[in-house]
């Protein structure tokens, strides 16, 4: 199983993704409800993908991704951004983000997602 | 100073002692690794770099841990697979003027070359990359 947490301050973003996972029979869902529940979370559990929304209620999504570097940098992040691709690339640097995502993310962005995070784990999962 | 210990150097085309440095470890063509006895070089060998992927920055930190690699030496890394690879073990040198992969390998051995500190990853501190 692929264990899955969405990080949401707003249910937007986090009903648009759960909707979607709820057919994807290999995904488990979780979800935090701001930036230090989520680092609170991946500190305690393993996630194979930490989802963020762009603005929480404590932090925003890419400093959340920042902070997550500290607690385990071992799991892998995805992030809602309203940026071009050059402004994310550019404000994400060094974060190791997998990809951006929309702030409302439709079934061909998070089968693209899936896909990415695959390649990644067949090299990375022991 | 190093006494004993893998080396890995991210490389371009073959690599190899004689050989150039990539400027960045995640699209390498190979890493040559370094093996140190008693402050020598005692072994150099390349291992081919695996597809790179953006965000996968912990191919390269599971491949290299994988390998035994004590020390890594780069011009430029993001703050990720650096985090990852403390998490690992393996210490991160810099060196971003030099391109030949000798003389920084023989500074490294003779305890010459800096640890990466925070403020000189991409994307952090406008570090360079070789």
């Amino acid at each position: 199983m692929i264990r899955i947490l969405i990080v949401s301050s707003e249910n937007v973003f986090a009903d648009a993704l759960t909707s979607i996972f709820k057919k994807k029979k290999e995904v488990t869902l979780t979800r935090a409800e701001s930036g230090n529940q989520g680092l609170s979370m991946v500190k305690d559990q393993n996630y194979h993908l930490v989802i963020t929304d762009e603005i929480l209620s404590d932090m925003t999504g890419l400093e959340f991704a920042g902070k997550m570097l500290s607690v385990n940098p071992m799991i892998n992040c995805a992030a809602a951004s309203s940026l071009s691709h050059d402004e994310f690339h550019e404000a994400s640097e060094g974060l190791g983000i997998l990809m951006a995502l929309p702030l409302k993310p439709g079934e061909n962005h998070v089968n693209r997602l899936m896909e990415h995070l695959q390649k990644i784990l067949q090299y990375t999962i022991s | 100073m190093m006494k004993n210990g893998r080396i890995a150097i991210p490389s371009m085309g073959s690599g190899g002692l004689d050989g150039q440095r990539s400027g960045h470890f995640g699209h390498c063509d190979v890493f040559t690794f370094v093996d140190v006895e008693d402050g020598k070089i005692k072994q150099v060998l390349t291992i081919q770099n695996q597809e790179h992927v953006q965000g996968g920055c912990m191919v390269p930190v599971n491949l290299l841990a994988g390998h035994k690699v004590n020390a890594l030496v780069v011009g430029g890394i993001g703050m990720r697979p650096l985090m990852g690879f403390r998490q690992v073990g393996i210490d991160v040198y810099h060196d971003a003027e030099r391109i030949d992969i000798r003389p920084v390998v023989e500074d490294l051995i003779a305890g010459k070359l800096a640890m990466i500190t925070d403020d000189q990853v991409c994307g952090g501190g406008g570090a360079q990359r070789v």
